[in-house]
């Protein structure tokens, strides 16, 4: 079993998500956007990491889903293999129409708004770590299939344009109907406040992260490769011990990624 | 009034360069685009004022880079030249730059004739077609904009 | 241009008209080391590597006389990009420090960026790889007369730092900012980057032996040459004049973190290439004075000369002037030299394989020229050879002997009485722009990326990283300077500044490990400014002396790498010394390290480093009286030393499970930080009377940034803490304790002192930022 972490010209976590894959029992390679697009097919599953593809040219996420290895993606995402799309990667699923995955590009993820009482506190880029909560039920899609319903997960996010919007008014009824909304984000108790810090970049319904209709693909905002060791944790994060090797709540998404090809194949 | 600034890149224009190469080479525009240009547009909204030109100069100043931009100010007209199809692109949801913009033009800098400040891209599409609006139109949907957030409009 | 046998005023006038800096001494000793008239190429070329900030002419004497740049961890001192030290016997630790700060000043986005691009290009180039940087940045008043610009400066460097920095991928590990009136027209924006490499895998810059009788291809690697940036060093080599501004932005440099990117990737293969065919190549990164820099210092630094040609350079336009071609600092680019069975593989890694050309207009991998035997600097354009110069005279520079005079400063300590409420005073230190928290800024910066953090800021004094997957070890790094301190007495600036940056290091439980200075003044022309300068250096040596490394007795902490930034002067005045130290330190397991947010109710609350009446330079005189004072904060060498070695002992060995040090806002700021970092449950109970004599007031004695530490003590381990201190020979002085009211308390002789409820100190430390930026 092998994964494919894909990496266009301005990723930049491609390294630390190899290792956080790795660390999760899964063999992988980093591979390179231009190479021959069959070398792909070889691959069980797929992670398109965080970072700058050209540099959020046009729009975060748009030159990197017309490259023809996105093709290819489509084409195995299609025969059921898991992609999962992280920060960048999230935005470049969006944009090639892969998630929500209904019909064509239905939503965009728009620069970060921080809402407090109503007042526009801040805006743009930010860097903090925040608690994701799983909303949807186990096993239904590949980066989350080992992760129970209403587990917190403990991640950081980095970004500019983590704004779920989209000028479909059905659309979130739809995600939360198919059980399509994957992680929100929430206080330390779970609970999603609609503002700012708890919703960290006035995305829809706090939204984080969304799978589509067959669950094989997940976008989400958050980096889990960077909380994929305990160490990795916030200083006052009561679990952040144990030794180097000990595994982090980000570790949960590459290992339920590995029980998924090995369930499904 | 409406100060209108076009400011365009004197140095490469990367951003147009990657999008004109992806319409090239990925998107079958190869025949049809011969080349592709940008700029960037503010509208300022300003209650009337005496020296308009004077005062489209000094929001300039704020907004342009000299050192690698230059621009073209122009009081409520907007004038393309020949030879291109003009797209602008703009959000349509809340815009937090333009926000930011008119804050710091009214509050930080005393311009408090300011009443609104609009941003937007103006991307130039240099086109071989019989119907080249249809196929700017095309070109916008297919890539320039994103529907969900952003509005296009042929000049 | 004609120099030989005409009259100086003419030869100062030709000289200027052509835009040259060089004096008329400067020019005749280069037609007489030539034996003919300069070309105007070779004029520039010369303008450029005599510059102030290519030869370090007025400070070299200096630097040499005073720093102590080796010691036994030292794999490569200043003499290269980045310094190198051992970190064990297979990794090293790569760091560099540089200055960006006129460019800065009017463009701040794209001059900040550009500082980033840089000092992340030095560290890379030594075959690293980039884990890190960190940003002393210095600001005039926000709240002054110049408020307007000072935060249109202070929002747009912030915004260039993040919006390379987050792009290219490396973490913002740790930095400062200090609001400072000296600084309302002159900024500074000061980085350092660290890195990681094998220490048989280091790339040295200089041409290789056998290079240059082996005739081995110079090859150009990255942007196409253009104009931005050209006279960038002789702009940075002159003081800022608002009338020059126009003329100014013209020498900016444009960044682009997208191509330098693709550019660290492709160098890593390339590097490979070269470990797997057991071949020695240079590499070098184009920085200031160009491609005439890089080339030129590369073969003279190995006893070589060059032979390039501007017409193979790739450039935006064959137009381009060759002076321009050759000085220009267009950004992202280096330079290698291999042997030329290797070329062709080099060409394809970055033409073909990262696509260069697809990725930026114009971008490539071209050959330039050859390394030769003749020790000339040559190059050739349009057929003629513009430029045949002796390529050591050319890199080897001029020294100066500057005047120095001691400014004539009039100090006095406020005879104004301390305030009433002196929680409310503490109030109002915790909200002053110096003081507050930093997170409005470093929430804009990916610390994250890469996944190496252990400590980020707003943890602890010091940033950790664990940079290398698999290994225990982590790397620290802190950022230190006061320049209020440096308007007292430039000596104690200097001193203290390397003090604190040590002290910041150890409070993690990491050992100071090595250094790097730079050092921002202003026109060292003025004598008095020349004599900041030597203090400043005086007081950082005489500091790294004193505070050895821990492990080995007498021997200084080595400074591996530096820059040394000045003209930080316009016409209203020059900036305050601002001697900046980064303090690189090393911490065997990362485990152990301890974050500085209080842990626990009941343990006890040590004080490192007794108080002394020193207000001068503090943000309590400066926020409460509006007043600079006069008895600026000494380092007592010996027990500056035990403090920081004690602390890094006390901590290894688990008595210490939070530390904090005693700086900006004295021992009340330090209270008040360590019990608002992480969820702020937890407060303090303190008793002052052993703080300090008991002849110094309340006030002084909560607000006196005297150097020390405050240490939590784990319970049950007070006698290992207190035989610890007892074998430094430091004093035991326990405050009080940790409470589980969100309240910090302090008593003097009995009386209340300070009774700070955490909610509003939050409010307040929170905002304080946010307000002088807005």
């Amino acid at each position: 079993m092998k994964i494919a972490v894909i990496q266009f010209p301005g990723t930049n976590c491609e390294y630390e998500t190899l290792v956080a894959a790795k660390s999760a029992g899964v063999d992988g390679e980093i591979f390179r956007w231009n190479r021959p697009a069959q070398e792909l097919c070889d691959f069980d599953g797929y992670v398109i990491p965080g970072g700058f593809s050209y540099q959020d040219r046009l729009r975060a996420g748009a030159i990197a889903s017309k490259e023809p290895v996105m093709e290819t993606l489509r084409e195995e995402a299609e025969a059921g293999k898991p992609i999962v799309g992280i920060c960048n990667g999230f935005q470049i699923l969006v944009e090639s129409g892969l998630l929500p995955g209904l019909d064509g590009v239905d939503a965009a993820l728009a620069q970060n708004v921080m809402v407090s009482k109503n007042q526009i506190v801040r805006r743009g880029f930010y860097c903090a770590w925040t608690t994701l909560r799983h909303d949807a039920p186990p096993n239904r899609c590949a980066g989350t299939f080992l992760i129970e319903k209403g587990e917190l997960l403990p991640i950081p996010l980095a970004h500019a344009e983590g704004n779920l919007v989209t000028a479909d008014e059905n659309l979130i009824d739809r995600l939360n109907e198919e059980n399509q909304v994957v992680f929100r984000y929430c206080d330390e108790e779970g609970n999603s406040t609609p503002d700012y810090p708890v919703n960290i970049n006035g995305s829809r319904q706090n939204i984080a992260g969304i799978c589509n209709p067959e669950g094989n693909v997940l976008g989400m905002m958050p980096h889990p490769e960077r909380s994929n060791f305990a160490w990795q944790l916030p200083a006052f994060d009561p679990a952040k011990k144990g030794g180097l090797e000990t595994p982090g709540p980000g570790r949960r998404i590459f290992e339920s990624m590995k029980r998924y090809i090995e369930v499904k194949r | 009034m409406k100060i209108n600034l076009r400011v365009w890149l004197k140095i490469p224009d990367a951003e147009a360069v990657t999008v004109k190469n992806t319409l090239i080479r990925r998107m079958g525009y190869g025949k049809a685009l011969s080349d592709l240009k940008k700029e960037r547009l503010w509208s300022i909204e300003v209650e009337d004022v005496e020296n308009p030109d004077e005062l489209a100069r000094k929001f300039a100043r704020q907004l342009v880079n000299e050192n690698k931009e230059d621009y073209i100010a122009s009081v409520d007209s907007l004038v393309f030249e020949e030879g291109y199809v003009p797209v602008k692109v703009g959000l349509h949801i809340e815009d937090g730059e333009a926000i930011t913009t008119m804050n710091q033009l009214q509050n930080r800098l005393g311009f408090d004739m300011v009443t609104g400040v609009e941003r937007s891209t103006v991307w130039k599409l240099y086109l071989d077609s019989n119907d080249s609006v249809k196929l700017a139109e095309e070109i916008a949907e297919r890539l320039l904009i994103n529907p969900h957030k952003d509005f296009y409009e042929v000049l | 241009m004609r120099i030989i046998g005409l009259p100086d005023q003419e030869v100062e006038a030709n000289l200027r008209g052509a835009g040259l800096g060089l004096s008329v001494p400067e020019a005749r000793s280069i037609a007489d080391n030539l034996g003919r008239d300069p070309t105007f190429t070779e004029l520039f070329n010369y303008d450029t590597m005599w510059s102030e900030h290519c030869s370090y002419k007025s400070s070299r004497a200096t630097l040499d006389e005073f720093l102590h740049t080796t010691g036994p961890n030292v794999v490569q001192g200043p003499e290269e990009d980045a310094g190198i030290v051992a970190i064990d016997d297979e990794w090293c630790l790569v760091i560099a420090h540089e200055s960006h700060n006129h460019p800065s000043q009017i463009l701040p986005n794209e001059g900040a960026a550009t500082g980033i691009g840089g000092i992340v290009r030095d560290v890379n180039c030594m075959g690293a790889k980039v884990v890190a940087t960190a940003d002393p940045l210095r600001f005039g008043d926000p709240h002054g007369s110049d408020s307007n610009h000072v935060r249109w400066v202070a929002g747009g460097v912030v915004d260039g730092i993040w919006q390379y920095g987050n792009a290219l991928g490396v973490p913002v590990m740790g930095g400062d900012v200090v609001f400072d009136e000296s600084f309302n027209t002159n900024c500074l924006v000061n980085v350092v980057a660290v890195g990681v490499v094998k220490k048989n895998e280091i790339i040295k810059s200089r041409a290789p032996a056998g290079a240059g009788e082996k005739g081995y291809d110079v090859i150009l690697i990255g942007k196409p040459t253009d104009s931005s940036g050209f006279g960038g060093v002789t702009f940075a080599s002159e003081e800022l004049r608002e009338e020059d501004e126009e003329a100014n932005r013209g020498a900016i440099q444009i960044p682009d973190p997208f191509l330098k990117n693709v550019l660290f990737k492709a160098n890593q293969d390339l590097f490979r290439l070269a470990r797997e065919r057991g071949i020695t190549i240079g590499f070098k990164d184009l920085g200031g004075g160009g491609f005439t820099c890089a080339s030129s210092e590369m073969g003279a630094s190995a006893g070589y000369g060059m032979d390039l040609s501007l017409d193979k350079v790739h450039k935006v336009s064959d137009d381009l002037p060759a002076e321009v071609a050759s000085c220009a600092e267009t950004q992202e680019r280096f330079l290698l030299i291999c042997p030329p069975e290797m070329t062709p593989k080099v060409l394809q890694i970055y033409n073909e394989y990262w696509d260069l050309p697809n990725v930026y207009e114009g971008a490539r991998a071209t050959v330039v020229g050859k390394v030769t035997t003749n020790g000339r600097y040559i190059t050739h354009y349009k057929d003629e050879v513009i430029c045949n110069v002796s390529i050591e005279h050319l890199t080897k520079g001029i020294r100066y002997q500057r005047e120095e005079r001691p400014r004539e400063i009039t100090l006095s300590e406020p005879l104004i009485a301390p305030p009433e409420d002196l929680g409310a005073a503490l109030l109002k230190v915790l909200a002053s722009p110096n003081c507050s928290s930093r997170e409005h800024i470093y929430r804009y910066y990916d610390t994250e990326v890469q996944g190496n953090a252990i400590i980020r800021p707003g943890e602890a004094d010091a940033g950790l990283i664990a940079p290398v997957r698999g290994k225990k070890f982590g790397i620290a790094l802190s950022v230190d300077s006061n320049p209020f301190y440096g308007r007292i007495s430039p000596y104690w600036a200097g001193a203290t500044a390397v003090a604190e940056a040590m002290r910041n290091v150890a409070a993690i439980g990491a050992t100071p490990w090595t250094m790097t200075d730079c050092l921002n003044f202003g026109n060292p022309e003025k004598p008095e400014a020349f004599w900041e300068f030597r203090e400043c250096v005086k007081g950082l040596s005489d500091a790294a002396k004193a505070l050895w490394i821990k492990g080995y007795e007498d021997t200084p902490v080595p400074i591996v790498s530096g820059n040394v930034s000045f003209y930080n002067e316009s016409p209203e005045g020059a900036v305050d010394p601002s001697p900046v130290i980064a303090c690189a330190g090393l911490i065997k397991d990362v485990e152990t390290a301890v974050a500085m947010h209080l842990k626990e109710p009941e343990n006890r609350i040590y004080l490192l480093g007794p108080r002394f009446d020193e207000l001068g330079g503090s943000d309590y005189y400066h926020t409460i009286f509006g007043s600079l004072g006069a008895n600026v904060p000494n380092v007592r060498f010996e027990m500056e030393r035990n403090m920081i070695y004690a602390t890094i002992d006390s901590i290894a060995e688990g008595a210490v499970v939070s530390a904090h040090d005693i700086s900006n806002g004295g021992l009340g700021a330090t209270a008040a930080e360590m019990a608002l970092a992480g969820k702020a449950k937890l407060g303090m109970n303190l008793s002052l009377d052993s703080a300090g004599s008991a002849n110094l007031g309340t006030d002084k004695l909560i607000f006196s940034e005297s150097s020390g530490f405050l240490l939590e003590c784990k319970t049950g381990k007070e006698e290992v803490l207190e035989s610890i201190l007892r074998k430094y020979s430091l004093d035991v002085i326990d405050l009080g304790a940790v409470t589980d009211s969100p309240k910090i308390s302090m008593t003097r002789k009995e009386k209340v002192a300070v009774d700070l409820d955490l909610k509003a100190a939050k409010k307040a430390w929170a905002e304080g930022l946010v307000e002088a930026m807005r």
